[in-house]
């Protein structure tokens, strides 16, 4: 009743091909992104920029990085983690060495870095499949951590083995560093996490698009139908580096301002996947409430107990967190494996015949 | 540079016979833990097709759970049983609220389920037992502790430490039970039914759930031979999770579901590890144990997609 | 059993067909996998135009045959010559790019996407717009899209189908995936096209509809059809000549009438110890 399109004909490819064919849906996306652009600079005081929404927009990034190769192109990768990793270290060698540049233009750019050691680890991809797979991204994530911290060049030598982000303006107006003000670190990644979903959402209803997720679906039928599996698999191996690395790239220059290789580790990778898994394998939106989920979800349970009453130690706490975060998915998989976005068609089907349940 | 890649290192295995066997012995050792990670993997892998990631938790949960008893004032033994017990127990709760519920999902989503449960016991066993590294009671249970020194003649000595020599064992007879138990008794041959195909086996009457809670328990097990083995060589601590992902490369080696394999596997790289690092090591900065097995088994990957023995894969449509 | 081999190999009373009219020349074909031979010493050919079926009691190598036409198998002797001249070895994109098509005995559709998408994918080929014009999307991308949405919905016209252009394919009964399978190859457009077992598991009703659709390809576009079935009766109507396969050697070729009265055949299917 609430969700029904009916009255609203399509007289025109152009128009059935829309992202948003359906007017209710074009009208939520304005009301969120009216939020986001608006209504949370307003309201939202800087705990909730920095620790909320800017990392909830970055992990947001990189699930759909890893929703491309995983989700999209069905190439199983535990190297997330690593692959932000490279994206972190190119911008910030980048920057060191043109100071001058834009810091901006440096983040995209260390995309290109990340794309290009993420192809060359989707080599194998021709060859090996599934959990075996896996292993070839394994080695990605340990073989470049190592690197990080073995190669002093990477981060300029510095004595701590961190890279600590220099303060840059853009305009006058300071962008990076810890003294940047929130407000304008979450505009610059709120800015470049939806355009880059812009540009995918439009990647993937196309011919490319499509072409991963024959590959996804039944490899051997898409080969006979005239896809060549290796330049498919490695386009989504380098889109998805190239976002993840810019991803990053971010989490850095926008977020923590200053990054260790263990910032990158494998439990980063993990955490994407999750996000990318319950948020729903193949959706966009998904990656975006996958990413609420396991981000959001931690912060809220550490200060529940408090507004509550509560006087329980941060580290009973921390392992709470854990333990319901690992019972939640558990529970969300047997509801629906599909994730978070499958459960939104659902609510959104369901609505469409509300008050009848048929 | 050339010299130091392709002679050098093994001039100097041959000029120190004693230190190259004592690098030998320690990736003889290395390699034994890691299959019997890998073991427990294959058990579950055979039984149900998950690749169960919260073996390497299981491990450290069954080592904390061990000590938790025994400090708590429990003599070793009855420690012991009681951590049997307990393993018993998760292993029918997972049965019970992850596996059935979740039956006929694909793969990734089972993947999945094992790595929430991986969190879930992470939360459990730091609430219950602390964050904190414990000692393992390898003394209390009877384990032996000491060295023995080999002499070689003129060429110096091997030292090898006695629990290493029990773990060797320990993991031997293992992998023989289990053999046994998968190859001559019912339940092993419901088992095998029960991973080749799970409707057939429901046809002919093999309970899944039984099964699985039999896997899970054996698993359990196993995870709790190696807590302790693994214990009494270091501590019994959240890193060893980290070490448990070197599992994976060692299945690939051996195949999904053979149980030799994962011997084998778990020796070749543990030998890989230890003199790659001790011999190459050195030329790019040391360290490199933390990504050298997913190398050689990427490498093995490359020549054989199917692993060591799996069969060739014939493609059909 | 040699005789009669040789006496269907070269039909009388049928004018030997120029070169010219030869779609497709299978030489001496032999396919093994390890020590088991699965097609010996095949040679047969599919002129343009026709409907050639391919027969055979189980296991006779018939999907081995379509495998190596579309290049997934590739044979350890023999040749294949494509429009009169010799193939090399390829893979099967590169079979694809040279307008072979084919259906799957199981049905191997694209399962997370819908019907729509599943017959556009037909058309990746002939799409090539890069990926900034597709970042983009308005411009140049979308006109390519809308362009081959046109011919799409043309072959969803043709198999009917309208209805369930946007539902996920997975949620389709078996009969209807065939025929969108069957519309993912048209969508190709390709000369040659391979249909394996297009009618395995259908009702009567699924099969007279199918079996209309495999006609009016055949004559209205003009494809070459290639088709493996066990439905006799289909098979005899539909086709224009037959080989038949028996533990990978063929035993007889030529138009339905002859092959039914062939001995070997009659052997073959009804059992004769080997």
């Amino acid at each position: 009743m609430f969700y029904r399109e009916a009255g609203q004909f399509k007289t025109s490819y152009e128009a059935d091909q829309a992202l948003f064919p359906i007017r209710q849906d074009r009208i939520g996306l304005a009301v969120i992104l009216l939020i986001a652009f608006v209504g949370i600079p307003l309201t939202a005081n800087d705990f909730v920029l920095t620790s909320i929404m800017i990392p909830f927009l970055v992990f947001s990034l990189s699930a759909i990085g890893l929703n491309i190769l995983t989700g999209f192109a069905g190439q199983l990768s535990l190297g997330t983690g690593a692959f932000m990793g490279v994206g972190a270290y190119a911008a910030y060698k980048l920057t060191s060495l043109f100071p001058d540049v834009n810091v901006i233009v440096m983040v995209l750019c260390s995309g290109f870095f990340s794309a290009a050691i993420g192809a060359v680890f989707g080599l194998p991809s021709l060859r090996i499949k599934g959990l075996y797979l896996a292993v070839t991204t394994l080695a990605a994530q340990f073989f470049l951590e190592w690197c990080f911290i073995r190669i002093p060049w990477l981060y300029n030598y510095n004595a701590s083995g961190a890279i600590e982000i220099p303060s840059r303006d853009m305009f006058g107006i300071l962008v990076t560093g810890p003294e940047a003000t929130p407000l304008t670190r979450y505009f610059i990644v709120l800015a470049i996490t939806s355009v880059i979903a812009l540009l995918m959402a439009n990647v993937l209803r196309g011919r490319i698009g499509r072409s991963w997720m024959m590959i996804r679906d039944m490899d051997i039928a898409a080969e006979l139908m005239g896809i060549r599996p290796l330049q498919t698999k490695l386009l989504a191996f380098a889109v998805s580096s190239f976002i993840c690395g810019v991803a990053g790239a971010m989490m850095v220059f926008f977020w923590l301002s200053a990054a260790e290789p263990s910032s990158y580790s494998i439990k980063l990778s993990f955490q994407i996947l999750f996000m990318v898994i319950l948020g729903g394998l193949g959706s966009l939106s998904g990656a975006f409430m996958g990413a609420a989920f396991i981000w959001i979800l931690p912060v809220v349970l550490k200060f529940v107990p408090g507004m509550l009453g509560f006087d329980i130690e941060a580290a009973t706490v921390e392992h709470l967190t854990f333990m319901i975060v690992g019972a939640l998915i558990i529970f969300f998989l047997i509801v629906e494996p599909h994730g978070f976005a499958r459960l939104w068609q659902i609510g959104k089907q369901k609505l469409r015949v509300w008050p009848f349940p048929y | 540079m050339l010299y130091d890649i392709f002679i050098g290192p093994f001039v100097q295995m041959v000029e120190m016979p004693d230190f190259f066997l004592q690098v030998l012995w320690e990736g003889f050792v290395a390699g034994i833990l890691y299959a019997l990670i890998a073991l427990g993997f294959v058990l579950i892998f055979k039984a149900s097709g998950v690749f169960n990631f919260a073996q390497g938790i299981m491990v450290v949960f069954a080592g904390l759970t061990l000590v938790g008893f025994y400090e708590s004032g429990v003599p070793a033994l009855l420690a012991l049983l009681l951590t049997i017990g307990v393993m018993g127990a998760l292993a029918y709760g997972i049965e019970r609220f992850v596996m059935r519920p979740l039956v006929n999902q694909p793969d990734i989503i089972l993947l999945m389920a094992t790595i929430g449960l991986t969190y879930f016991l992470i939360g459990l066993g730091e609430f219950v037992f602390g964050g904190e590294p414990k000692r393992m009671i390898a003394e209390e249970l009877g384990l032996p502790t000491g060295s023995t020194a080999i002499e070689m003649g003129e060429r110096g000595l091997v030292i090898l430490q006695h629990i290493d020599i029990a773990a060797a064992v320990i993991a031997i007879l293992m992998v023989t039970a289990l053999g046994i138990f998968f190859n001559k008794t019912r339940i092993g041959r419901a088992l095998r039914a029960v991973a080749d195909d799970h409707q057939a086996a429901l046809s002919v009457g093999i309970s899944l759930n039984q099964i699985w809670a039999i896997v899970w328990f054996a698993a359990g097990l196993v995870a709790l031979a190696t807590g302790i083995m693994w214990g009494a060589r270091s501590d019994v601590s959240f890193a060893l999770e980290i070490v448990a992902f070197k599992a994976l490369p060692v299945l690939i080696l051996g195949g999904f579901t053979s149980i030799p394999g994962a011997i084998i596997g778990g020796l070749i790289i543990g030998f890989g590890e230890k003199i790659g690092e001790i011999y190459w090591g050195g030329l790019v900065g040391g360290g490199i144990e933390s990504w050298l097995a997913y190398i050689i088994a990427l490498i093995f990957l490359l020549f054989r997609p199917q692993g060591l023995f799996g069969e060739r894969i014939i493609e059909r449509v | 059993m040699n005789a009669i081999v040789s006496n269907l190999a070269q039909p009388v009373g049928q004018p030997k067909t120029a070169e010219r009219d030869l779609l497709l020349r299978v030489d001496n074909v032999s396919l093994s996998f390890g020590g088991v031979k699965a097609i010996t010493n095949i040679s047969f050919d599919i002129q343009k135009g026709e409907i050639r079926a391919i027969i055979g009691p189980n296991g006779a190598g018939k999907t081995s045959m379509l495998n190596v036409i579309n290049g997934f198998y590739h044979p350890q002797e023999g040749t294949i010559t494509w429009r009169g001249e010799v193939r090399r070895k390829m893979k099967p994109y590169e079979a694809a790019s040279q307008g072979i098509a084919r259906t799957f005995q199981n049905v191997a559709l694209f399962k997370g996407m819908t019907t729509l998408d599943n017959i556009m994918s037909g058309r990746s080929l002939k799409m090539h717009r890069n990926f900034l014009w597709q970042m983009a999307w308005f411009g140049p991308a979308r006109q390519e899209e809308i362009e081959h949405r046109r011919k799409v919905e043309d072959i969803i016209d043709f198999l009917e189908i309208q209805a369930i252009r946007k539902t996920p394919v997975g949620k389709l009964p078996y009969g209807l995936q065939k025929r969108v399978e069957l519309g993912r190859a048209l969508a190709m457009e390709p000369e040659l096209l391979l249909l394996d077992e297009p009618m395995a598991g259908m009702n009567l009703e699924e099969k007279e509809d199918m079996s209309r659709f495999i006609v009016d390809v055949n004559q209205e576009f003009g494809t070459t059809i290639a088709l493996i079935e066990h439905d006799m009766g289909v098979v005899m109507d539909l086709s224009d000549r037959v080989v038949v396969l028996d533990y990978g050697k063929k035993i007889a070729d030529g138009p339905p009438e002859e092959v039914q009265a062939s001995q070997a055949v009659i052997d073959a299917y009804l059992g004769v110890s080997h």
